[in-house]
C-alpha cells in the first residue's frame, strides 16, 4: 500500500504532536529560559518563566494531550492492539512500556506544576527535567515500534 | 573500657598526619553515593526480575557485589584504623583500590549481561587483585600499630577479604563456564556460602561487637574480647570447612561447617542480648535494625544447615536460592540500613546538633519501614503461595527504596554543603537521573522477551501462507539442552516447546529472538521463533550455564535454489528433515475423502481435467506447491464399469510448462492421446475401459519422474462384473512425497536417490491417522489400492485383520469361502487391486504400508471401528 491515505494522516498528526510537544519542551529549556535568565531582571524572569510554563501547560492540556491520546488510540485500534497483546513480548510490550513511560512523564509534568505553585522551585525544576528526559524516552520507544 | 574509646568517629587528632575532616567527609560522600547508585540499580533489576532472564542474578549482584562490597571495603578500612589505632592508609591508594573494585564489579556485571565470558573473567581477575591489595593493607595495618582492645575484630575483616577472593575465583569459574556441568552445583553452593557468610557475614559479625554497644550507648561487656576470638574461630573455621567440603561435593562436612558457623552466630547474638540495658539507645532505629538483622542471620544459617542436611548437594541449590533473598534482605540490607543510619551522621557532620538533624532525616518513619521490611522478609520466608511472596518482596523493596530516598536526600544535602555542586545544578542533575532511570526501566520492560521483529509481525509481513511450521520439544536438564541441534530449511516457522526437567531453574534465550522466563523444575513454555532465515544459537542465560554447555544450534539450510528454467513459479518453503507427523494440521484442513464414490451413471463419462498448480497441506503443518490434475494430488478418481467410455478433456492451465496424460485403463496409440500440450491448450483423451481393475493415470510429459513426483497422478477404478456390495468402499492411492520447490535440484536429487520426505495415502502424510476412517464391528469393507510411486510399490496391510478377498491386477487371488487368507496386498509400481475384510470387533485398526520405513514416515492410517 503506497501513497498518502487516511492512516498516513493520523500517523502524521501523532508524530507532529510529539515533535511539537517534546521539541517545545526542549526549546523552552535549552533556548528560551536560559536566555530569559540572562537577559531579564529577576522579577521579570520569574514572571516570564511562570507565564511561559503556564501557556505551555495550557497547550499541552488543550491540544497536545488530546491529540496524542486520540491519534494513538486510533492507530492502536487500526493495528488491532488488544489489552492482552500489550503483555506480549515485542510490539505489545514495547507499546506498553511506551504508554507506561508516557503516564509517568505526564505525572512528572503535573508534579512540576503543583510544586511550582507551592513555591518548591528546586523540586519543580527537577520534575521538569525528569519529564523532559522521560519524553525523550517515549520518543525512543516510539522509534523502536515498527511502522503501523 | 568505655565504648567511646573504640568509637569509629574519625577524630583525627588521634592520628597524626591523618586526613583532614573535609577530605574524609568528601570521600565518604563519594563512596556512599556509589553505594546508593548500586542499590538503586539493584532495586530496578529486582523490579524487572519477572521479565528479564538475568534480572534476578543482576539484582543480587548489583546489591551484594556492587553496594555491599563498596560499603564493606570503605567501613572495614575505616574501622580497622580506629580499632588498631593505626595510621590511615594512603588516601589515593585507598581510592584506587575502591575504584578498581567498582570497575571490576562493572566488568563482571556487563560481562554476564552481554554474555562476554572474557570480560567477566577480566572483571574477576581485577576484583581478586584489588581485594588482595585490600587484604595486604589490612594485614600491614596491624603491624606496629598500637592495637586496641578490639583489635581482634580486624581478623574478621581479613578473613572476609580472603573469602571474597575465594568467592570471586569460584564465581569466575562458574560464570565463564570453567566449572563444567559436573562440578557446577558444588561450586555454586560454595560461591554462595563464601560470599554471603564470608565476605558479608564476617565483617558484619565483627563490627557488631563494637557497633552494637555504641549504638545502644552502653559499655561493652568484659567478655567481648574473648567471645570475639571464639566467634571468629567458629565462623571462620566453619566457613572454611563448609566451602572446601562443598567444592569437593562432601555433604556432611559441609553441614558440620555451617553448624559451626551457626554456633558462632548464636554465641555472638547471646553476647549482644546481654549488652542490652534499660537505657534509651543512641539510635533506636539502628539498634532495632541491627538486632533484627542478627536474628535473620541466625535463622538463615540454621535453615541453611537444615537444607544441606536433608537434601543432596545437587538439589540443595534450588532450596538455597529460595533462602538467599531472605538472607540478603533480612540480614544484609537491614544491616546496611541500620549501620548507615547510625554511622553516616557521625562521619558526615561536625557537631552534635548537625548530627542529630541528619540522624532525624535518616530515621524518618523508621518504625513503619522496619515493620515493612521485616514483615516482607517474613512473607518471603514462609512457604506461602506466590502472590504473598511477591507482596513480601514489594513491601521489603518499598522499605529499601524509602531508605534509599532518605540516603540520597542526605548525600545531596551534605554534598551541597561541601560545595561540590552549585545548588542551581542540583535539580537538573536529579531530574536527569530520575528521567534516565525511568527510560532504562522502560527499555528493560520493552526489550524483555524479544524484539519488535516478533514472529507474529514478521509472519504477517512476509508470510506467504506456504511456510512450514515445526514444533520441537526441547528439554533442559543436566546442564544440557536437548536436542543440541535443530536443522531447518530457511523460512521454517519454528516453535520450541521448552520444558525444564532439571532440579534447578533454567531458561532458554534464542539469539536475536524471544526467551522464556526462568522455568522452575517441571515448567514448560513455548517459544515462537517465526520464520527462521539464518542460523542461530540458543542458550540458558543463567550465569555460567551457557559456558558450561547449555547451548543449542538452530541450523538453517537453503534448498530453495536451482529452479529448472522451465519450472519457474512461486517458491515453496520446505524442510529437509522429515515432517513432524505428530504435529497438528492447520486450522480448517480437511482430509481427502477416501470413500469411493459410486460408479458414474451411463456408459459414456465426460470429464474435464485441468492441469494446475496448487499449494496443498501435504503433511501436518507442511504446505507445499504441487502440480495437480484437477487441483488435487492425486487427481480425481474415475469410477466406472467394464465397457464404459471415458472422454477426458485435459486443459493445461499451468502457465509455465506443458503437460500430458496417460490412462493405464485404456488401450490406444499413445502418439496423439498422450502428447504434451502447451499452456492454455486442450486435449481430448478418449478411451474405453475394457477390463476391470484399479488403474493408474499420470502425466505423460518428460521428465515424468518430476511430474509424477510432484502430484500428477490418479486412479481409475473399473468394477469387475458381479462385484458384491459391501458396507464401506475406499480407495487409497499410495505415493511418495518429496518436499522442496517443484523441479528444484534439491528436490530432483531426492527423487533420483529414492529418498522421499514421506510416504502418503491419497497425497497427505498421516492424514487418516489424524482423521480415521470409521466403521462398525461386523461390517465389511473393501479397500482399493493403487501404487502410484513414482519410486516405490506397496505392501498394504491392515493390523488386526486378515483379507478374505484379494483382487490384484485383474484376478482374484483369494476369495471368500476358501480356506486361504491374505495378510498383504503387494503391489509393484503402477499396479492396483483391492482387498476385503470384516472387522471382528470394536477397536482401532491401523492400515499401513508394511514396509516400516514407509509406514513410520507417513504411509499409515486408522480405521476406527465402533460397536
Amino acid at each position: 500500500m503506497g501513497g498518502v491515505g487516511l492512516w498516513s494522516l493520523v500517523r502524521f498528526l501523532h508524530v507532529t504532536g510529539a515533535v511539537l510537544w517534546v521539541g517545545g519542551q526542549l526549546a523552552l529549556s535549552l533556548v528560551v529560559l536560559p536566555l530569559a535568565r540572562r537577559m531579564l531582571s529577576e522579577d521579570a524572569r520569574d514572571r516570564f518563566a511562570a507565564e511561559a510554563g503556564r501557556r505551555f501547560g495550557l497547550l499541552t492540556g488543550a491540544l497536545f494531550l488530546p491529540l496524542q491520546l486520540g491519534t494513538g488510540w486510533a492507530m492502536a485500534w487500526h493495528k488491532g492492539v488488544t489489552w492482552a497483546s500489550l503483555a506480549d513480548p515485542g510490539y505489545g510490550r514495547t507499546l506498553a512500556a511506551k504508554l507506561g513511560l508516557f503516564v509517568l512523564v505526564m505525572l512528572a509534568a503535573a508534579g512540576h506544576g503543583i510544586a511550582h505553585t507551592r513555591g518548591r522551585a528546586e523540586l519543580a525544576r527537577a520534575l521538569a527535567v525528569a519529564s523532559l528526559v522521560g519524553s525523550l524516552g517515549v520518543v525512543l520507544l516510539a522509534a523502536a515500534l515498527p511502522a503501523t | 573500657m568505655s565504648s567511646q574509646v573504640d568509637h569509629p568517629a574519625p577524630t583525627d587528632a588521634r592520628h597524626p598526619g591523618g586526613l583532614k575532616q573535609p577530605d574524609l567527609k568528601t570521600r565518604q560522600l563519594r563512596a556512599h553515593s556509589v553505594v546508593a547508585v548500586w542499590v538503586g540499580l539493584a532495586l530496578v533489576a529486582a523490579g524487572a526480575q519477572q521479565t528479564l532472564p538475568v534480572a534476578r542474578w543482576l539484582a543480587v549482584h548489583l546489591f551484594l557485589l556492587g553496594a555491599a562490597t563498596t560499603a564493606v571495603m570503605v567501613w572495614s578500612e575505616h574501622f580497622a584504623v580506629a580499632l588498631l589505632h593505626a595510621r590511615r592508609p594512603d588516601e589515593r591508594r585507598s581510592d584506587a583500590r575502591l575504584a578498581a573494585v567498582n570497575l571490576a564489579v562493572l566488568g563482571v556485571l556487563i560481562g554476564v549481561w552481554l554474555d562476554r565470558p572474557v570480560l567477566t573473567g577480566a572483571g574477576c581477575v581485577l576484583l581478586v587483585a584489588a581485594l588482595a591489595a585490600h587484604l595486604v593493607v589490612l594485614v600491614r595495618m596491624g603491624r606496629g600499630a598500637l592495637g586496641g582492645r578490639l583489635a581482634r575484630v580486624v581478623g574478621f575483616y581479613r578473613a572476609a577479604a580472603a573469602a571474597l577472593i575465594v568467592g570471586a575465583v569460584l564465581g569466575g569459574l562458574i560464570a565463564t563456564g570453567h566449572a563444567g556441568p559436573r562440578y557446577y552445583a558444588g561450586l555454586r553452593l560454595a560461591h554462595i556460602h563464601v560470599t554471603l557468610l564470608g565476605w558479608i557475614g564476617l565483617p558484619v559479625l565483627g563490627t557488631l561487637f563494637m557497633l552494637w554497644p555504641t549504638v545502644l550507648g552502653v559499655r561493652m561487656t568484659e567478655r567481648t574480647t574473648r567471645v570475639a576470638r571464639w566467634v571468629l574461630a567458629l565462623t571462620g573455621g566453619g566457613l572454611l570447612t563448609a566451602v572446601v567440603a562443598l567444592v569437593a561435593g562432601r555433604r556432611w562436612p559441609a553441614v558440620a561447617g555451617v553448624m559451626a558457623y551457626a554456633v558462632g552466630t548464636v554465641l555472638m547474638t547471646t553476647l549482644l542480648a546481654r549488652t542490652i540495658r534499660r537505657r534509651r539507645p543512641v539510635s533506636a532505629a539502628a539498634a532495632w535494625m541491627l538486632g533484627a538483622a542478627a536474628g535473620w542471620l541466625c535463622a538463615g544459617v540454621a535453615a541453611d544447615a537444615g537444607v544441606l542436611a536433608v537434601r543432596p548437594l545437587t538439589e540443595a541449590g534450588e532450596d538455597f536460592t529460595l533462602l538467599v533473598p531472605v538472607v540478603i534482605v533480612g540480614f544484609v540490607a537491614q544491616v546496611l540500613i541500620g549501620a548507615l543510619t547510625y554511622l553516616l551522621p557521625i562521619v558526615l557532620t561536625g557537631g552534635p546538633r548537625e548530627r542529630a538533624a541528619l540522624r532525624a532525616v535518616l530515621e524518618l518513619g523508621w518504625p513503619a519501614r522496619f515493620v515493612a521490611l521485616n514483615g516482607g522478609v517474613a512473607l518471603l520466608a514462609l512457604p506461602l503461595p506466590d502472590p504473598v511472596g511477591t507482596a513480601g518482596l514489594l513491601l521489603a523493596a518499598g522499605a529499601g527504596a524509602a531508605f534509599l530516598a532518605l540516603l540520597v536526600r542526605v548525600l545531596v544535602r551534605r554534598g551541597g554543603g561541601a560545595g561540590e555542586s552549585p545548588s542551581s545544578r542540583r535539580p537538573v542533575l536529579l531530574g536527569t537521573a530520575g528521567g534516565t532511570v525511568l527510560i532504562v526501566l522502560a527499555v528493560l520492560v520493552a526489550n524483555s522477551g524479544g524484539g519488535t521483529d516478533h514472529p507474529a509481525d514478521a509472519s504477517r509481513a512476509g508470510g506467504n501462507g506456504a511456510a512450514v511450521t515445526r514444533t520441537v520439544d526441547v528439554t533442559l536438564a543436566g546442564m544440557r539442552i536437548r536436542p543440541g541441534r535443530i536443522d531447518v530449511t530457511a523460512g521454517t516457522e519454528l516453535r520450541l516447546k521448552v520444558t525444564n526437567k532439571d532440579a534447578q531453574r533454567h531458561d532458554l534465550k534464542v539469539e536475536g529472538g524471544p526467551a522464556t522466563p526462568l522455568l522452575s523444575p517441571g515448567q514448560s513454555r513455548t517459544l515462537d521463533l517465526g520464520p527462521v532465515t539464518e542460523t542461530r544459537t540458543a542458550w540458558c542465560t543463567l550465569p555460567g550455564h551457557r559456558a558450561a554447555g547449555m547451548t543449542m544450534d538452530i541450523v538453517v539450510r537453503n534448498s530453495t535454489d536451482d529452479m529448472a528454467g522451465m519450472h519457474d513459479g512461486p517458491t515453496a518453503v520446505t524442510d529437509d528433515s522429515n515432517p513432524d507427523l505428530s504435529a497438528g494440521f492447520s486450522p480448517g484442513w480437511k482430509p481427502r475423502d477416501a470413500a469411493l464414490a459410486p460408479a458414474l451413471a451411463g456408459t459414456v463419462h465426460r470429464i474435464e481435467l485441468h492441469a494446475v498448480r496448487r499449494t496443498i497441506e501435504v503433511a501436518p503443518g507442511v504446505r507445499q506447491q504441487m502440480w495437480t490434475f484437477g487441483g488435487t494430488a492425486p487427481g480425481p478418481v474415475l469410477h466406472g464399469r467394464v465397457g464404459d467410455v471415458f472422454e477426458v478433456t485435459l486443459v493445461n492451465d499451468d502457465p509455465a510448462m506443458g503437460h500430458g496424460i496417460d490412462f493405464h485403463a485404456g488401450s490406444l496409440s499413445p502418439d496423439r492421446a498422450m502428447r504434451t500440450i502447451a499452456p492454455g491448450q486442450r486435449l481430448v483423451y478418449r478411451f474405453r475401459a475394457e477390463r476391470a481393475g484399479a488403474w493408474l493415470y499420470h502425466c505423460s510429459t518428460a521428465p515424468m519422474l518430476q511430474h509424477m513426483g510432484n502430484g500428477m497422478y490418479g486412479a481409475v477404478v473399473i468394477d469387475p462384473p458381479g462385484l458384491p456390495k459391501v458396507d464401506h468402499e475406499y480407495v487409497l492411492v499410495s505415493s511418495e512425497l518429496y518436499l522442496g520447490t517443484p523441479g528444484s535440484a534439491a528436490q530432483v536429487a531426492k527423487m533420483r536417490q529414492g529418498a522421499p520426505d514421506a510416504w502418503v495415502f491419497n497425497g497427505v502424510a498421516a492424514q487418516y491417522a489424524k482423521a480415521p476412517l470409521r466403521a462398525k464391528a461386523g461390517q465389511r469393507a473393501r479397500f482399493w489400492v493403487v501404487a502410484a510411486g513414482p519410486g516405490d510399490g506397496i505392501a498394504f496391510h491392515i493390523v488386526g485383520t486378515v483379507f478374505d478377498t484379494v483382487y490384484e491386477e485383474g484376478a482374484y487371488l483369494v476369495e471368500p469361502g476358501r480356506p486361504g487368507g491374505s495378510q498383504v496386498l503387494g503391489l509393484a509400481l503402477a499396479q492396483g487391486g483391492f482387498v476385503e475384510t470384516t472387522f471382528p470387533a470394536a477397536g482401532h485398526y491401523s492400515f499401513i504400508d508394511h514396509d516400516m520405513r514407509h509406514a513410520e514416515a507417513g504411509a499409515m492410517g486408522m480405521v476406527e471401528v465402533s460397536k
